[in-house]
């Protein structure tokens, strides 16, 4: 499904050169779920980064779903954003002056699917996270594990592939924590790939697989 | 303390120089046009030369016939007989003199064509006004009274009709519609937005073609009562009201039907009202529009400095959120934003100050207002000073107050 | 995604409103001032219907002198068209054109009701003024004794007054002495100037002994000057010993109008385009901040699969919501000058100018977000999505 052949991000600033990624190679399968850990600043957002499109490599292959997208231009890699992956952040990133609802719909924006539809689809994916009642709240009025539910069921309103965690839990107490990957494994019981960033032990131990990263370097 | 706040002030203005800008530019453009306004309306209501006395003047300039059911009406200047009936005679005026109103003609000379407004005034002219005379003398009774042709010209008609410079012209003859006059004064120009002294020659009443012996009330003049003191201007205006009051029906009426009269003396500003609105509903309507118009264009930048403001504070929240967590108080913040507003709005004022000056000079110099004076005197800058604050207030309070609304966490995180 | 922008707008509504208002407050400053602007410049566009270059305007005031005032007119006429500078010369009333005066009377005819300007003036006026006689004729000698008093009218108060009947023949009642008899129709006769409204008017024949209608359009052959200007004056003056003559240039006169209606505008026109080039200041200021208040939204927006013309337009779509409540709002207030009927002017061009302030609000607000909107689109999702 995703697949990383000697990968390698370099930072440049006037003055500094940066080695963030070293010759990363990454093999995740279809129906994987995927834990990346290790210490602050060791690459491992920068990978997921690199994992989501959101930023490219400065050198290395990178498949997904088998097509090459690393030299892919904007307009190629939105789509491909939009329909193979759903990403979910450490600090939500709802926007505050939306409902919970139009915050749910904002992946089916880039398509086209009509209001109906995406009003369809959107309370879909809230009721699979249970939050169906709160559809006309806004984001204020919630708890932070709410948040972050509502976060679950954005990524997935557009049923994507492939779902991006960056430390989902970082933000949320164990109980709340425990409860976001609940869903994730339930997720990924129905197919989706999962690939989380997190320095938590414990959540990275109900995944299939671990990966760890030091200053760079991939080490397990 | 201050001098605290104004070097943090000065520091933030640097910092962001795009910002400054916007505010400045908004600041000293809208200063200039008020500023620029006023001196213009200044220019055409204060009390400016030649009308220096314009505050203590009462001027009697329309006259308004009608019936009661106001089917037909007229209004107009009226006569010269009428006027020394019920206006020279009045008691309490230190002076009353009467003027006619507009009229051109043209002079020749050489071939070339000078179009010349005229006047016909009494003596009395040139008590009530302060012209500045800068060769010979005013005419006086004696001239009136004789008939004399005899005229007082300004330095402008003297410069294109006398070519010969540095010359004393007094004594010399101009000709107008085949009549010489002789010259015996010649004053300094007025504006020609001050209707009722501006003109290139004045003649005596008595010269020709001045129509001061039309019967009946209407004709085409005007008096200007001159009080001693502000403080009798209601008791000559009710000495005049009584005078027309006891005017006889018969002579109202004359060859039309007419029952009402209507004639005032009015200050200036009144007067100038009057003739734009007569009834009430008309004023109200003037005043709303330009209340409106003013609204407009006063409030639309006031609305732009505080929408830049509170974009501008919000932008610097977490600024605020790191002083907060330093323990400051929210009054202190809250001065800083009003000391910051204050000092920049005081540098939009001093270039609109600059810019007004220039615009101001620009006006003079141009001619479009022959002899335009305008000037920025002391009210119109303390005017302008006071709006000034009042802007820095308004764009500083409202911003500032959302400021301290701010709690700390939410400042730091911006 | 309208509906989508909508809302996002409507949901902040409070922190909006100032902006909202001030867009409101440039567009019924623009709509203001481009109602000034069109309603003069469509008057312009129409001719003003008559020949001004080498024409005077001799005032002649008889002043104290009440004996053969008519006599003395008619003679002072004859003087004037015999000088070889003269190519024609009429006499008129003082509404003359371009002057301050005017002159207005109703007229009546089968229940409508004109308001219509009258000139009194004689048979020359149309090669004085070159008029353009559309349909039956100018006035001749025979004017001077018919029954009815003969009137030309304009095409407005034809369109006024006879609504599709031809007007020629007509006769119009005013009172039990006093009757009119259409015998011609011009085309356009703007007295007050270019940038006025052609209004119904009518030329009537000036009487036989008329001691009243004391001015004269003079049309000089090219070439004449101030020169004769004084002989004429000069000759007045021995001829009409104690009267008032002045001479003035339509052509000054028309100077002069043009300035009363032009200086205004401009006036206008300087002080609500420094208030506007302020408002897009502030406006492109603001803007600027707020992306950069939302660079997180923005990285969402990427990431969840927004391409960077669609950052793009969601900004500027948000702008424009922005403009068009602040439309609808300015246009609930600008409807009221045609209903009320606050000024005389016609529906068209509160029509044109609301179109042009559209316009123009949308041109300065999609300039002022264009920036911003770029630049937001430019911010590179995994840094705005990893700031906080």
């Amino acid at each position: 499904m995703i697949k990383l052949q000697n990968v390698e991000k370099v930072y440049r600033t006037s003055s500094i050169e940066t080695l963030a990624l070293n010759n990363i190679n990454l093999d995740v399968k279809k129906g994987e779920f995927v834990s990346i850990m290790g210490p602050s600043g060791c690459g491992k957002s920068t990978l997921l980064n690199i994992i989501g499109l959101l930023d490219a490599p400065s050198k290395g292959i990178i498949e997904i779903d088998g097509r090459k997208v690393e030299r892919f231009n904007d307009k190629e890699i939105a789509p491909l954003r939009n329909k193979m992956l759903g990403f979910i952040f450490q600090s939500f990133h709802l926007i505050n002056d939306l409902s919970v609802i139009d915050n749910v719909e904002i992946p089916l924006l880039y398509r086209s699917n009509n209001a109906k539809q995406r009003r369809e689809l959107a309370e879909e994916a809230l009721e699979k996270v249970g939050l169906a009642n709160r559809m006309k709240h806004f984001p204020k009025q919630l708890s932070g594990g709410q948040k972050q539910r509502v976060a679950i069921a954005r990524a997935i309103v557009g049923k994507p592939e492939i779902i991006l965690a960056d430390e989902p839990t970082g933000n949320l107490d164990s109980a709340m924590g425990n409860e976001i990957i609940n869903i994730l494994q339930s997720l990924n019981e129905n197919g989706a790939t999962i690939v989380m960033v997190t320095h938590d032990d414990a959540m990275a131990k109900r995944t299939h697989r671990l990966i760890r990263l030091f200053d760079g370097t991939q080490v397990l | 303390m201050l001098s605290n706040y104004i070097k943090i002030a000065w520091k933030v203005l640097l910092r962001h120089p795009f910002y400054t800008f916007i505010t400045l530019f908004g600041i000293s453009l809208t200063l200039t046009v008020l500023m620029v306004l006023t001196s213009f309306l200044d220019h055409l209501f204060g009390a400016h030369y030649p009308e220096n006395n314009r505050d203590r003047s009462l001027y009697i300039a329309t006259m308004m016939l009608t019936d009661s059911a106001e089917t037909s009406m007229s209004t107009g200047p009226a006569s010269f007989r009428f006027l020394s009936r019920y206006a020279k005679s009045l008691k309490t005026p230190e002076n009353v003199t009467i003027i006619s109103n507009f009229s051109f003609s043209n002079t020749y000379i050489n071939g070339k064509k000078i179009k010349l407004n005229t006047k016909y005034t009494d003596a009395a002219f040139w008590h009530v006004m302060g012209f500045e005379f800068l060769e010979g003398k005013p005419y006086n009774e004696q001239h009136t009274k004789s008939g004399e042709h005899v005229v007082v010209i300004t330095d402008d008609l003297r410069n294109q009709y006398f070519e010969k410079k540095g010359q004393t012209v007094i004594g010399q003859n101009i000709e107008i519609e085949g009549i010489d006059y002789k010259v015996i004064g010649i004053v300094k120009g007025s504006p020609a937005t001050r209707l009722y002294t501006y003109s290139d020659v004045y003649f005596p009443y008595t010269a020709p073609k001045s129509n001061y012996e039309n019967k009946g009330m209407q004709g085409s003049y005007i008096a200007i009562a001159l009080a001693k003191d502000q403080t009798d201007i209601p008791a000559i205006q009710s000495e005049f009201d009584s005078g027309i009051k006891s005017i006889p029906m018969s002579e109202i009426r004359g060859e039309r039907k007419f029952n009402i009269l209507i004639i005032k003396a009015e200050e200036y500003f009144d007067h100038f009202l009057n003739t734009f609105a007569r009834r009430d509903q008309d004023k109200l309507m003037l005043y709303s529009m330009t209340a409106l118009v003013i609204l407009m264009f006063i409030g639309l930048p006031a609305i732009n400095l505080v929408n830049v403001n509170v974009s501008r504070i919000l932008e610097r929240a977490s600024e605020i959120g790191v002083r907060k967590a330093f323990g400051a108080p929210s009054k202190a913040l809250l001065w800083q934003f009003i000391i910051e507003n204050i000092f920049i709005t005081c540098i939009g004022g001093v270039l609109a100050l600059g810019l007004s000056y220039l615009i101001i000079y620009l006006i003079n110099s141009s001619g479009w207002i022959p002899y335009a004076d305008l000037t920025i005197n002391f009210a119109v800058f303390l005017i302008s000073v006071g709006v000034c604050l009042m802007f820095g207030f308004l764009s500083g309070v409202l911003p500032a107050f959302r400021m301290s609304r701010l709690k700390i966490v939410d400042a730091l995180k911006g | 995604m309208i509906r989508h922008l909508i809302k996002l707008i409507w949901n902040k509504r409070g922190t909006h409103a100032l902006l909202i208002i001030e867009i409101w407050a440039s567009f019924m400053v623009l709509f203001g001032v481009l109602s000034m602007i069109v309603y003069n410049f469509t008057n312009y566009l129409e001719p003003i219907g008559f020949q001004y270059e080498q024409v005077w305007n001799l005032d002649l005031k008889n002043n104290q002198d009440t004996i053969d005032v008519g006599d003395k007119l008619k003679r002072a006429l004859q003087r004037v068209r015999s000088y070889s500078e003269v190519a024609s010369a009429s006499r008129m009333s003082s509404n003359a054109p371009f002057s301050a005066s005017q002159m207005n009377n109703s007229v009546d005819y089968n229940k409508i009701n004109v308001l219509a300007d009258q000139y009194y003036t004689d048979e020359a006026m149309r090669a004085t003024l070159d008029l353009s006689v559309e349909s039956g004729r100018w006035f001749d000698e025979s004017d001077k004794v018919s029954k009815y008093v003969s009137i030309i009218i304009n095409k407005k108060m034809k369109e006024g007054l006879f609504t599709g009947d031809n007007p020629l023949g007509k006769v119009i009642k005013v009172d039990d002495k006093l009757s009119y008899k259409v015998v011609g129709i011009i085309d356009k006769f703007k007295s007050h100037g270019e940038f006025s409204a052609d209004e119904p008017g009518m030329f009537r024949m000036i009487g036989k002994d008329d001691n009243w209608n004391s001015n004269m359009m003079i049309k000089t052959k090219p070439g004449t000057d101030a020169n004769f200007e004084a002989r004429l004056v000069k000759d007045m003056a021995t001829m009409l010993p104690g009267w008032g003559i002045e001479v003035s240039y339509l052509k000054d006169s028309r100077n002069n109008r043009h300035k009363i209606t032009l200086v205004p505008v401009m006036i206008f026109l300087i002080v609500s385009g420094f208030l506007l080039t302020n408002v897009a200041l502030g406006l492109f200021g603001i803007l600027n901040l707020n992306i950069a208040k939302r660079r997180g939204e923005i990285g969402l927006r990427r990431a969840m699969g927004a391409t960077e013309a669609d950052v793009t337009t969601q900004f500027l779509g948000e702008v424009w919501v922005l403009a068009i409540f602040s439309i609808v709002l300015g246009l609930l207030f600008a409807m009221q000058f045609p209903l009320l009927g606050v000024f005389d002017v016609p529906v068209n061009t509160y029509a044109i100018a609301v179109l042009a302030a559209i316009l123009i609000i949308f041109l300065i607000v999609t300039l002022c977000a264009w920036y911003p909107s770029r630049q937001a689109s430019r911010i590179h999702p995994a840094v705005a999505l990893h700031e906080e």
